[in-house]
């Protein structure tokens, strides 16, 4: 494949269209066998109080769908210590499952939550766009479930793409999770600090990933990552271990 | 690496097997084990790594969701035998992508629960106690047949029943208990929306569910329906809501005690006093007059009553009055009216339980659906329309011949009087009290056939009431469940007969068309399903070919492929791509849906003529309706005089939209009520003078759950397992107790009211009586109603595996702890990877939140006056902290 013809996969989320119905998420287990209370991407919900139509001041909701970015200057990649993290051409960051010792090092590099080590092949797991799926023309499971369209998904080289589209009619929108990580991410979200607050950022765990107990619901309202919880055989080592 | 190895003894470790395929238990034994649930295979480093799909070599099939009412069209991908993904088929017509709702994408793990039930089990020992033993099929045939031929001799057909949860088989069903000559078809309509269908039946006549023109609609005026997570049809319904919102500016308003996503992301949210809905759409009814916004042809042309007697019935209900009903602001209930009907006719006013599971749900549902017709939005593009063909005809998809007659006997069970409009216009029935009626002796039953139902989870005092008639063998001598995974219903019977999923399964199916034009869809086997599992049409009518040769002759027919075959028989066999079949049925298997273009969209029915060959032998009386004889010798009304041309109107008694229902009057005095037929409004009894120390108990659906059949989904419980009781920070501080806190909650029994109505199992005059009680853990929110407390339904399961029980471990360990151990040998091997085991993550003895609460247990049974909807959401309740 020439390198122009060779797709640079990016994506958009509209906050604003999300219904929270998780059809994105659980898509994404089934699609790609991720364990019980792990996550290659994980919806959070968050109740606070904003203005109405009206210009009331009333209790909402907001959902935040999150995923791995897909960081340019990706810290998981540069942590690795067997360099088996890579970012193609194609913008996508990948593990080599083969080299990959488990050193955790990636997941404690990453501002995303998005990285957990898969107990069953036991190595380090995370979102690649379903690159399985991108060979075969198809779209990632997550963007193809959606009812509402929340992702704009395709080939930032071509203008035609719906991310392409999507960024260009909303150009002045779009904004990054965390962009003080230094991180640059490569998912852009419209709605940041409109539909859903800024501060719900803070629920994306920094070097863990995503924890199973932020479904409970008495955590949607709070803007906390982490609430101690350790799931089946993938217990979190201790900060800086290997 | 080998593409098929036998299992040696004891299981090998993952490196001996690649993913996905079945585990061969024997040589011979080959059909005997549930696919691996995850998708792994072994490197030639003997390392397991995840398989992905290969989807340019597997195996495509269209099917049709089963996992809520909504019935999506679907695709599922299958490989080695397993169904590994779904995604919505394009071609269904409400769908028109590969969308689903995270309940589709659920559906291949329900084929490999590591709990799936896949040999009949018969009860030893006594009823209730969980001890089985293996049996064949032949054997359960056998005793099914020999007890109903029994029935059949004495005379008494009517005392075999099927009970069903969520089936899409009345075709079958009607040939299994028209052949058996019993009326006893059970269901679960009332507990769902019987109040809402009913209210759409009494004003527009000839459907049950609207279908709005959603994405061309600009005001949504939503009165208690949750479509972003549940509501039938919402999946389609919040598609084009999004649409309709953000590419052109449409505005949502809610109505709702509880902000339910829906309420939580509407343009206004507003918390009516639970009840009142009814009273608020009235007010907005009177300010629509008021400000002349209606639309006055529409209402002179096609309403009764006319505009007059309509502003002189309204003329008390002023928004003053309203927000002393319901506690909503008199001003944005003015406001909202005035900007619903401003941006007519592309609104629409709709509703569900919210509004609908209430003592007087029926009036508070046909207030809603009246503004429609005040604004002149029925049937019109954006507005509230609905389609007409929307059940599966038999002139259009016949049965095969011959076919039994219908039944003409009744019972109680399926039919009782004291609810006149339950089967008025279609068989809702009152499921509720079949339970308490066979306990009072209003029916007899020898054989009770359930069937995607669990009572003692989704029923009103289900595990009082409904499992007391259960357990007992003298009011249930007989009881076969099939089912799929050992729910409490299976727990219950004599026999289990373990089931195919839908995924695994044929039938047809078919649901309203937000399109508005006619569609059905072919529900097909993806895969054959496991061990000796078998779907249950299938057994029925292995069952009725064992009956006696009266009986047996109805399914000479054959295998459900071959009804389902016939029933496809009339369809075309050119597709909409040019492609071209041998028959309908190969049609349908390839595609999946029909829609029929040949029709134009659904609009304005009523304004469609009457031509020459509509009119021939009709007479038109006094009040404009067009009559004409039937083949009985009774007149019945097709059409109206508008203006002078013969048009089709409604498909009501008046040929009119009816806010007034003479009909509803009349059947209303006949049971000794009060109701001059007009949606008037009346507090639900008690409701409207609650002490302080009295609240109202809302129950609820989640995106991720039905009611019965989604908590032993993995994917489903990991999201919601666990149901706290929403309370508001007021009464939390009044009590003292904080989020997490656990409190005592104590249900009472309902009351009478004031139209001449009695209260099913009303408490004693001046006395509270108590239904029961609960501990339940709090969870303080101001997205509740102060007087109002909210639990979610679906959850609190015994049986059905551990994601639904809320138990991490060894699938076997975890059987036998739960009192389920002789169910083991109606189970496949456990799987090799079984992130069951330790992944259960919410288990409470591992510090998780565990597996909630069934809430229903303590609702009391309470079926609405005249149609019988349960009053889900009238239950006055107490709470006090522990």
């Amino acid at each position: 494949m020439t390198p122009e013809k060779t797709p640079h996969w990016g994506l958009a989320i509209d906050t604003e269209r999300c219904i929270g119905c998780h059809a994105c998420s659980v898509a994404c287990k089934v699609e790609n066998s991720v364990y019980l209370g792990m996550f290659r991407t994980k919806v959070y919900y968050h109740d606070f109080h904003g203005k109405n139509a009206a210009g009331k001041v009333a209790p909402k909701r907001a959902f935040l769908p999150a995923l791995c970015m897909q960081c340019e200057d990706a810290p998981c990649l540069k942590a690795c210590p067997t360099e088996s993290i890579s970012r193609g051409p194609d913008g996508i960051v990948r593990i080599d499952v083969d080299s990959c010792d488990r050193s955790r090092d990636c997941i404690a590099a990453c501002p995303y939550g998005a990285i957990h080590i898969d107990p069953v092949a036991q190595v380090a797991d995370k979102c690649d766009f379903c690159s399985h799926r991108l060979d075969a023309g198809m779209q990632p499971a997550c963007v193809e479930a959606c009812p509402a369209d929340v992702f704009a998904f395709g080939d930032l080289n071509d203008p035609g793409s719906a991310v392409s589209r999507f960024n260009a009619k909303h150009r002045k929108e779009l904004a990054v999770l965390k962009p003080q990580e230094g991180t640059r991410p490569a998912v852009h979200y419209r709605g940041i600090g409109t539909v859903v607050p800024r501060a719900v950022e803070n629920k994306l765990p920094k070097g863990r990933n995503h924890d199973p107990f932020t479904y409970e619901i008495d955590t949607w309202a709070e803007l906390r990552a982490d609430y101690g919880t350790v799931v089946g055989n993938a217990a979190a080592k201790p900060k800086g271990g290997k | 690496m080998e593409r098929r190895g036998f299992l040696k003894s004891g299981l090998g470790a993952l490196a001996t097997l690649a993913v996905g395929e079945t585990i061969l238990l024997a040589p011979g034994d080959a059909a005997a084990a549930v696919a691996e649930p995850l998708n792994y295979a072994t490197g030639a480093d003997g390392k397991a790594r995840k398989r992905h799909v290969d989807y340019r070599t597997a195996t495509a099939v269209k099917s049709v969701c089963l996992n809520c009412s909504t019935v999506c069209g679907i695709e599922g991908f299958v490989e080695d035998g397993k169904v590994v993904k779904i995604r919505g088929n394009p071609l269904d017509p409400n769908l028109g992508s590969f969308m689903t709702c995270a309940k589709g994408q659920s559906g291949p793990t329900i084929n490999t629960y590591p709990e799936r039930l896949l040999y009949p089990l018969k009860r030893v020992g006594k009823r209730g106690e969980g001890l089985w033993k293996r049996i064949t099929w032949d054997e359960a045939y056998d005793e099914i047949a020999s007890r109903i031929r029994k029935s059949i001799a004495a005379g008494h057909p009517e005392r075999v029943a099927i009970h069903q949860g969520r089936s899409r088989y009345e075709a079958e069903f009607a040939r299994f208990l028209n052949a058996v000559g019993s009326p006893v078809l059970l269901n679960h309509r009332a507990l769902c929306s019987a109040n809402k269908r009913a209210a759409n039946y009494v004003s527009l006549g000839e459907t049950d569910w609207e279908s709005i023109d959603a994405e061309r609609c600009r005001y949504f005026l939503n009165f208690g329906a949750n479509f972003y997570e549940a509501h039938q049809g919402g999946l389609h319904l919040v598609k084009r809501v999004i649409k309709a919102r953000f590419d052109h500016g449409a505005k949502l308003v809610t109505f709702d005690v509880r902000m339910s996503n829906t309420a939580g992301r509407s343009d206004e949210w507003f918390q009516p006093h639970p009840g009142t809905e009814g009273a608020i759409a009235l007010a907005m009814a009177h300010v629509i007059l008021r400000e002349n916004l209606h639309d006055r042809a529409f209402i002179e042309d096609f309403v009764q009553p006319g505009e007059t007697q309509l502003r002189a019935w309204l003329k008390e209900c002023t928004p003053a009055w309203a927000q002393a009903q319901s506690g909503v602001p008199a001003a944005d209930i003015e406001r909202i009216a005035i900007e619903f009907a401003r941006a007519r006719p592309a609104v629409a006013a709709f509703t569900n339980r919210g509004t609908g599971a209430h003592y007087n749900g029926f009036n508070n549902e046909r207030a809603v659906v009246m503004l429609n017709a005040l604004v002149g939005a029925v049937g019109r593009p954006g507005g509230y329309c609905y389609g007409l063909e929307e059940k599966l005809a038999p002139a259009k998809y016949p049965a095969p011949q011959p076919e039994p007659p219908k039944v003409t006997i009744r019972t109680d069970l399926e039919d009782p009087p004291e609810w006149p409009l339950a089967n008025r216009w279609q068989k809702m029935k009152v499921a509720q009290v079949v339970y308490d009626y066979l306990e009072q002796g209003r029916a007899k039953l020898d054989v009770y056939l359930s069937y995607t139902i669990v009572s003692p989870m989704t029923w009103p005092e289900g595990r009082t009431t409904a499992a007391r008639v259960l357990a007992d063998e003298t009011l249930i001598p007989f009881h076969a469940c099939s089912d799929i995974v050992y729910s409490e219903m299976a727990h219950w019977a004599d026999l289990i007969l373990p089931d195919a999923t839908y995924l695994e399964r044929w039938g047809m199916d078919i649901r309203n068309n937000l399109e508005l034009q006619h569609y059905v869809m072919l529900r097909q086997p993806m895969t054959a399903p496991p061990g000796e599992a078998r779907s249950f049409p299938e057994v029925l009518f292995d069952v009725g070919r064992r009956l006696a040769p009266e009986q047996a002759k109805y399914f000479a027919f054959g295998t459900h492929e071959d009804f389902v075959r016939t029933q496809c028989s009339k369809l075309p066999v050119q597709g909409p791509d040019g492609r071209t079949f041998a028959s309908g049925f190969d049609y349908m298997k390839h595609y999946g849906v029909h829609v029929d273009t040949s029709q134009p969209k659904a609009y304005e029915v009523y304004r469609r003529k009457l031509g020459a060959a509509q009119l021939e032998g009709t007479r038109v009386d006094a009040a404009g309706r067009i009559l004409r004889m039937d083949k009985a010798g009774k007149e019945r009304a097709v059409g109206m005089m508008v203006k002078g041309e013969p048009m089709r109107g409604f498909a009501t008694p008046s040929r009119r939209f009816e806010i007034l229902a003479p009909e509803v009057a009349e059947v209303a005095t006949k049971a000794g009520m009060t109701d001059d037929g007009m949606p008037a409004f009346h507090h639900v009894p008690g409701l409207d003078k609650l002490a302080d120390d009295r609240f109202v108990l809302t129950t609820f659906k989640w995106n991720v759950h039905t009611q019965g059949r989604t908590a032993s989904q993995k994917y489903l419980s990991e999201i919601v397992h666990d149901n706290p009781m929403w309370m508001h920070p007021k009464v939390a501080r009044r009590i003292g107790v904080k989020s997490g806190d656990m409190v005592e909650l104590t249900t009472y029994r309902p009351r009478s009211g004031t139209q001449g109505d009695v209260a099913f199992k009303a408490a004693p005059a001046g006395r509270d009586e108590v239904v029961g009680r609960a501990r339940i853990r709090v969870f303080v929110t101001d997205g509740i109603h102060p007087k109002v407390l909210a639990v979610s339904n679906s959850l609190g399961w015994q049986g059905g595996g551990r994601a639904a029980q809320g138990r991490a471990g060894a699938r076997d360990a975890v059987l036998d702890a739960s009192g389920q151990a002789a169910t083991r040998k109606g189970l496949a091997p456990a799987p090799r990877v079984d992130d069951l085991t330790n992944g259960v993550w919410w288990d409470a003895r591992n510090g998780g939140r565990g597996n909630g609460v069934n809430i229903n247990a303590i609702l009391p049974v309470n079926p609405a006056p005249l149609v019988g909807m349960q009053s889900w959401f009238d239950t006055v309740c107490s709470v006090r902290k522990v």
